[in-house]
C-alpha cells in the first residue's frame, strides 16, 4: 500500500522538465503476459535503435556511429574510446567534442550534445548487438540494470529526460538525426506495462 | 599593404630591373626583356627577386607556398648567392608578373620520359622556355618550384650581390674584384662593412652586373644544411596569417551555396535567409547563391537554411553510371595516347596469362584550410587576397568578370593551408569577385564551409585499369596496361583557360614512363567522358598508375615465385632508380614478403616528376584489423637543398598516399558526393600512422619532392596486405575489403 | 556578453548560439584558432576551457562557463610554451593549418600525463587531423616537450 501511494505521488511532471513525462504505473499484475510481451517488443524497438544502442556498448568501450553515410553502425571514427570511466579517456574526454550544452539540439553531423556531460552508459548495461531476449533479461536483472525495479527503470527514464540527458537526446537528437522511435511517453508507458506484466521476456 | 606596395608609397628608392636567369632562345619576340614586375612602384628592385630599402632586404618568392616550404626554399636560393642569412630577410610572394614564368613545369608537359636524356628530349625541354614565356605562367605545381628556381634564383642573388659590390667599388674608387660580401654587407679591402641597404640607391642606378659565376656546392653556407623554415615559428604560435585569417577595415563576410556540378539555381526565395540575424544580403551568383553577412557563422547558418532548389544536369552523375562509363570506355578502346609500345605484347601474351582489373575512386583534395578569397572592387581597380597556384589565371578571370583591364587587378598571394592541387582552381576567387562587385568599395571575405568544399571539389578521377602480362621464372616478359580515365588536363584547362588539343599524357603518367626493361611493354590511355569535373590531385596520373603498375608487377612476381624486390631490381634499367630500390631494400632490412608473426611486407616503386621513389610497407594482421607497423621510403632528388623539409615532404607524401588508399573515396549521387565532411573521409590519422624512416639520394637530376612520395604508397600497402593475409586488393579504398586497426 | 580569453575579460555583442570559434575569429580577432570542418572532425579549432581541450566549433557562447585559452594565450613567438618550443625544434609544420589545434591538444595531454607512451599519444591525438600527415614529427615533438617539461 505504501508502495502504491509512493507511485501515485510520482505520477505527474517533476522539476524543471526539458522533456516532461508522466510515470503512472499500472497495478502490478494488471497487465497480461501477452500484453506485457507486446509492450516489451515496443521497448526493444527503442533500445535497439542505433540512437540508443550505439552507446550501450561493451567492455571495449568503443561507441558506434550511424547515419546516412553509415547504413550499418560502425565504430566511432578517430579510434575514440569511452575508456574505463566511460566518459572518454582522461586526455581525450567525450566532452572535448560532445560539449555540455544548454540545448539538446545541434547541427547536422556535429558532435551531438546533451545537457549533461557526455558519456557511455555503465558497461554492465551494454546491449549493442544482443538480441531482444538477451536485452530483456538484462533489463530485468537489477544486477545488470543499475539496481532498478521496473518502476525505477521508468523513473530513471523520466528523470534523465527531465534533465536533458541521453534519454531526452535519443528522442530529440536534433540536426536531422533519426530519433529513437515511439517517443518518450510511450516508451515509459511500455516499460511500465511490461513491468506490471511481470517483465516477461521472449524466448 | 604588401612590402612592395609599402616601398612604393615611401618612394625614396629608384628602381631599375634586370632579368636574371632568363635564357634567351631564337626569335626576338621570345628574347624581349621581360616586364618589370615592380615598374611604376619606385621599388628598390635590383631584379625581380631582390628588393632592398633602408629596412633591409626583401626576397621575392613567386611560387605559392601550400605547406611544401617553397617560399622558404626560394628565399634560401637567392640568399645563398646574395650572402645574407635568409632568416634575416623579409620574404614576399611578389606581384603577378610574366617575369616569374615557370619553365620547369612546361618541360614536364613534353612527351619524353623523365629518364630520357637523349638529344631530342633535352632540346625539347630547353625549348619549353618559349611557350612558357608566351603563356607567362606564374604557376606552382608539378613539384617544379625547386627545379625551376635552382639556377634562376641563385643567379638573381648573384647579380644583386655583384651589382651591390659594383656600387661600393664605384663609390670608393676600387675594383669590384677586390671586394667581398658577407652577412648582408659589402666588405672593403680594409675591412670596412657597408650594409647593402646603404648601397641600394646607388646599385639600383647601375646596369646590373651579369658576368657572374654561381658558387660550387662546397661553398654553400645554408643550402644543403639543416635550416629552420621561416614560417615554423609563426605556424607553431598561431601567428601565421593565412588567406582565411585576413582582416580588412569594413570587411564583410560571405559564403556560397552552389548547385551540384553542372546544375543551376532553379528557384530561390531569399526572404527568410535575409531576415536571419547578421545577414545582409542573399545574392545569386553564377551557378549558385552567395550570402553576405556580418560574420562567417551568420553567413554559413543562413546559407545552410537557404530556401533554394537546383537543377541537375542530365549527364550521368551517379557512381554506378560513372563506373559503367569507364567500363564502356575500355570496351570501345579508342586510344587517346600510347606513349609506350615496345616489342609485341599481343604476340607475347597468351590466353590464360596474367590478367586483372583495378579500380581507383574519386578522391577529394580537402586541404584543411577551406577555400577562401578576399576581394575589394572599386570603380577602377580590383584587389584580390587569395592563396593560389595560378595567379595569372585568377587575374585574367577577375578582369573578365569586372570588365577592368588586367593591369587594374592586383593579386596578393597568401600563405596556403594545404592544397594537394585544389588551389590550381580559381572557382572560389571568381565567386569572391562576383560577390565583391555587388558591394563596391567594401572588401568581402568569402569562406567556404567544409561541406561546400567536399561538394565542389574537382576530384582526382575514378579510373579503371586493365592489365595483361606474361611472367616466367626469369621475370616479367610482357606487360600491357590500359587505363580509362577522364582527362584532368582537358577538364582543368577548360575551367581556368581553354582546353588544349591533343591527348592527355597524364592518364598514363607513372606507367608508360617507368624505367623497366620489359621486352614487350605497352601502355595505353583511353579517355572516358567527364561525368564530374576532375583535377590534378597530388601526383596527378601517377597517384593511380603507381597503384596499377606496382600491384600488377607484384601479382606477376607472386605468380612466378619471384621475390618482388629482386624482381623489380632485375627489371630496372635506370641507375638512379636501381640505387633507390637497393637503398630501400637495405633501409628496411628486406628479407622477403613474409615478416613472421602475422606480418607481411610489400614493396613498390614509381618514378614521377623525374624522382625515382621506392617504398616498403610492413603490416600486421591483428584481431583488431590490419595495423601498419613500419614504412620506409627512399627517393632521389638530385640535390637535397633543405634536408629537414625534404624528409618531411617524402614522409608526408607517403603517409598521404597510404591514408587515402586505406580510407578515402568520393562516391557520387546526382553529381554530388555522398561524403560531406571528414567523418566520411578520414585520410590518415595519428593512430594509423606507422613508424616512418626515409632516406634521400643524390644521383639523378635536381628535382622537387612535393608529389613523388605519393605514388608508390598504395601499391606497397596492398602488396604488404597480400603478403600478410593472402588477400589481393585491386580496388581502393582498401577499407572496402579489409578492416584497419 | 563577457568571456575571459587568455586571461583578459572581453566583452562582445554576439548571438549566444554562435560557436566560440567564430566569436574568437571574427569578433575578437584571434585567428590562430582555425576553422577546418565545423563538426569536431579535425580538431583545428581546439582551445582550452578551464584547461581542458575543447573543440571551439562545438561550444556555443552561451555554454562557455570557464576561462578560455587559445593558441595565442599558450605562448608567443618571443615566449613560447614548451610544447611550442618542441614544435619549432622538430619543425613539425608543413602547411601548418592544423598545428594550433594539435599544439593545444598536446598541451592538454601533457598537463595530465607528463610521460605519455606512444599509445597514450595516439589515443589523445587521434581526433586531430593533419592533411599533410606530419604525425611522425608530432609524436617526436610531444616526446621532446615531455622531456623538456619534466626537466623544468
Amino acid at each position: 500500500m505504501i508502495r502504491v501511494l509512493a507511485l501515485l505521488l510520482m505520477a505527474g511532471p517533476a522539476g524543471a522538465e526539458v522533456m516532461p513525462s508522466i510515470v503512472a504505473p499500472p497495478e502490478e499484475g494488471s497487465v497480461s503476459p501477452a500484453d506485457g510481451l507486446a509492450a516489451w517488443d515496443r521497448v526493444h524497438q527503442v533500445v535497439s535503435h542505433p540512437r540508443c544502442a550505439n552507446c550501450h556498448v561493451g567492455s571495449d568501450h568503443l561507441p558506434m556511429w550511424s547515419g546516412p553515410e553509415f547504413p550499418e553502425p560502425r565504430p566511432h571514427g578517430m579510434a575514440i574510446s569511452g575508456g574505463d570511466s566511460r566518459m572518454g579517456i582522461e586526455t581525450l574526454p567525450c566532452a572535448t567534442c560532445h560539449v555540455t550544452a544548454s540545448t539538446l539540439d545541434s547541427d547536422p553531423r556535429q558532435a551531438p550534445n546533451a545537457m549533461i556531460p557526455w558519456q557511455l552508459p555503465p558497461v554492465e548495461m551494454a546491449w549493442f548487438g544482443l538480441d531482444s531476449a538477451a536485452i530483456c533479461r538484462q533489463l530485468r536483472d537489477p544486477a545488470l540494470n543499475g539496481g532498478r525495479d521496473w518502476v525505477e527503470l521508468a523513473q530513471h527514464l523520466q528523470e534523465d529526460a527531465g534533465h536533458g540527458g541521453f534519454v531526452a537526446w535519443g528522442f530529440a537528437p536534433g540536426g536531422g538525426r533519426e530519433a529513437a522511435p515511439l517517443g518518450l511517453q510511450t516508451h515509459i508507458d511500455d516499460v511500465l506495462k511490461w513491468g506490471a506484466a511481470g517483465q516477461p521476456c521472449p524466448e | 599593404m604588401s612590402r612592395a606596395g609599402r616601398i612604393a608609397r615611401r618612394g625614396f628608392l629608384i628602381g631599375s630591373v634586370a632579368v636574371a636567369g632568363g635564357v634567351a632562345f631564337g626569335a626576338w619576340r621570345y628574347t624581349r626583356p621581360l616586364p618589370d614586375p615592380f615598374a611604376g612602384t619606385d621599388a628598390g628592385a635590383l631584379n625581380p627577386y631582390v628588393l632592398i630599402d633602408a629596412d633591409g632586404v626583401t626576397l621575392v618568392a613567386p611560387r605559392a607556398d601550400k605547406g611544401q616550404g617553397a617560399r622558404w626554399l626560394q628565399a634560401a636560393l637567392i640568399a645563398e648567392e646574395l650572402d645574407i642569412d635568409p632568416a634575416t630577410a623579409r620574404i614576399i610572394p611578389g606581384p603577378v608578373s610574366a617575369a616569374y614564368y615557370n619553365r620547369a613545369l612546361i618541360a614536364d608537359f613534353m612527351p619524353f620520359a623523365p629518364t630520357d636524356t637523349g638529344w631530342l628530349a633535352e632540346t625539347a625541354r630547353g625549348a619549353a622556355d618559349i611557350p612558357a614565356r608566351l603563356l607567362s605562367w606564374q604557376m606552382t605545381g608539378g613539384s617544379s618550384s625547386t627545379a625551376d628556381g635552382f639556377d634562376k634564383l641563385r643567379e638573381a642573388g648573384a647579380v644583386a650581390r655583384e651589382t651591390l659590390k659594383q656600387a661600393a667599388a664605384t663609390r670608393h674608387g676600387l675594383s669590384r674584384a677586390d671586394l667581398n660580401t658577407a652577412d648582408g654587407a659589402v666588405i672593403l679591402p680594409d675591412g670596412t662593412r657597408i650594409p647593402y641597404a646603404d648601397l641600394a640607391v646607388e646599385a639600383a642606378r647601375l646596369e646590373p652586373v651579369t658576368d657572374i659565376v654561381l658558387r660550387d656546392r662546397s661553398q654553400w653556407r645554408w643550402l644543403g644544411q639543416p635550416m629552420q623554415r621561416a614560417d615554423v615559428v609563426a605556424k607553431s604560435t598561431g601567428t601565421q596569417v593565412y588567406g582565411i585569417d585576413l582582416v580588412l577595415p569594413e570587411m564583410l563576410h560571405a559564403t556560397v551555396r552552389m548547385a551540384p556540378w553542372g546544375g543551376t539555381v532553379a528557384r530561390l526565395d531569399p526572404v527568410a535567409a535575409e531576415g536571419m540575424p547578421g545577414v545582409l544580403r542573399v545574392l545569386p551568383i553564377t551557378g549558385g547563391v552567395a550570402v553576405l553577412a556580418r560574420d562567417t557563422w551568420s553567413a554559413m547558418r543562413a546559407a545552410a537554411a537557404l530556401d533554394v532548389a537546383f537543377t541537375t544536369p542530365d549527364t550521368a552523375g551517379d557512381q554506378d553510371a560513372i563506373w559503367a562509363a569507364l567500363e564502356a570506355t575500355h570496351d570501345a578502346g579508342a586510344i587517346d595516347t600510347r606513349r609506350r609500345d615496345d616489342g609485341d605484347v599481343d604476340a607475347a601474351i597468351a590466353p590464360g596469362d596474367f590478367a586483372a582489373e583495378y579500380r581507383v575512386p574519386f578522391l577529394a583534395h580537402a586541404p584543411l584550410e577551406p577555400m577562401n578569397a578576399t576581394v575589394l572592387v572599386t570603380d577602377d581597380a580590383c584587389t584580390i587576397w587569395a592563396g593560389t597556384q595560378v595567379p595569372d589565371f585568377a587575374v585574367a578571370r577577375a578582369a573578365a568578370l569586372t570588365g577592368l583591364p588586367q593591369t587594374a587587378i592586383r593579386l596578393e598571394n597568401q600563405m596556403i593551408g594545404g592544397s594537394f592541387g585544389r588551389r590550381l582552381e580559381i572557382d572560389f576567387i571568381a565567386q569572391a569577385v562576383e560577390i565583391a562587385m555587388a558591394v563596391p568599395g567594401r572588401p568581402v571575405k568569402l569562406t567556404w564551409s567544409r561541406e561546400e568544399d567536399f561538394a565542389h571539389d574537382q576530384p582526382r578521377p575514378a579510373q579503371i585499369a586493365r592489365v595483361r602480362g606474361r611472367v616466367t621464372a626469369d621475370g616479367v616478359q610482357a606487360l600491357d596496361l590500359t587505363v580509362a580515365s577522364p582527362s584532368v588536363i582537358a577538364s582543368w584547362f577548360g575551367r581556368v583557360s581553354s582546353a588544349p588539343p591533343g591527348g592527355d599524357v597524364s592518364i598514363t603518367t607513372g606507367a608508360w614512363d617507368q624505367p623497366f626493361a620489359i621486352p614487350h611493354f605497352r601502355v595505353t590511355g583511353l579517355r572516358a567522358p567527364e561525368t564530374v569535373p576532375v583535377s590534378s590531385w597530388r601526383s596527378v596520373g601517377a597517384s593511380s598508375n603507381g597503384f596499377f603498375f606496382g600491384t600488377a608487377l607484384d601479382e606477376m612476381f607472386a605468380t612466378a615465385g619471384i621475390d618482388p624486390m629482386e624482381g623489380l631490381l632485375r627489371l630496372c634499367d635506370h641507375a638512379p632508380s636501381r640505387a633507390v630500390l637497393e637503398a630501400v631494400r637495405d633501409l628496411s632490412g628486406w628479407t622477403g614478403r613474409a615478416g613472421g608473426q602475422g606480418r607481411g611486407r610489400g614493396v613498390a616503386f614509381c618514378l614521377s616528376f623525374g624522382v625515382p621513389c621506392a617504398q616498403v610497407v610492413e603490416v600486421e594482421d591483428t584481431p583488431q584489423g590490419i595495423r601498419l607497423t613500419q614504412a620506409f621510403a627512399v627517393a632521389d632528388v638530385g640535390i637535397v637543398l633543405d634536408p629537414v623539409n625534404a624528409e618531411a615532404q617524402l614522409s608526408g607524401g607517403m603517409l598521404f598516399g597510404l591514408g587515402h588508399a586505406m580510407n578515402c573515396e568520393l562516391t557520387y549521387r546526382g553529381h554530388a558526393p555522398d561524403q560531406t565532411n571528414f567523418h566520411a573521409y578520414e585520410g590518415m590519422r595519428m593512430h594509423q600512422t606507422p613508424a616512418v624512416q626515409v632516406r634521400l639520394l643524390e644521383n639523378g637530376p635536381l628535382r622537387g619532392l612535393g608529389e613523388p612520395g605519393v605514388p608508390p604508397a598504395a601499391a606497397a600497402l596492398g602488396n604488404a596486405i597480400f603478403a600478410a593475409t593472402g588477400q589481393r586488393l585491386r580496388q581502393m579504398p582498401f577499407s572496402r575489403a579489409v578492416r584497419f586497426a | 556578453m563577457e568571456l575571459i580569453v587568455n586571461g583578459q575579460r572581453r566583452s562582445l555583442e554576439a548571438d549566444p548560439q554562435m560557436p566560440l570559434l567564430w566569436a574568437l575569429r571574427d569578433l575578437l580577432g584571434l585567428t590562430g584558432t582555425k576553422y577546418g570542418c565545423g563538426i569536431a572532425q579535425c580538431g583545428a579549432c581546439t582551445v582550452h576551457v578551464d584547461g581542458m581541450a575543447v573543440r571551439a566549433c562545438q561550444i556555443r557562447l552561451a555554454d562557455v562557463t570557464g576561462e578560455v585559452t587559445t593558441i595565442e594565450g599558450l605562448g608567443t613567438p618571443d615566449a613560447p610554451h614548451p610544447v611550442q618550443t618542441a614544435w619549432i625544434g622538430e619543425q613539425v609544420a608543413q602547411c601548418g593549418y592544423c598545428q594550433s589545434g594539435q599544439i593545444m591538444q598536446a598541451a592538454a595531454l601533457l598537463s595530465l600525463n607528463g610521460d605519455p607512451t606512444d599509445e597514450d599519444i595516439d589515443r589523445a591525438m587521434s581526433g586531430n587531423l593533419c592533411r599533410c600527415a606530419t604525425y611522425p614529427r608530432i609524436r617526436a615533438a610531444i616526446r621532446a616537450a615531455a622531456l623538456r617539461m619534466g626537466g623544468v
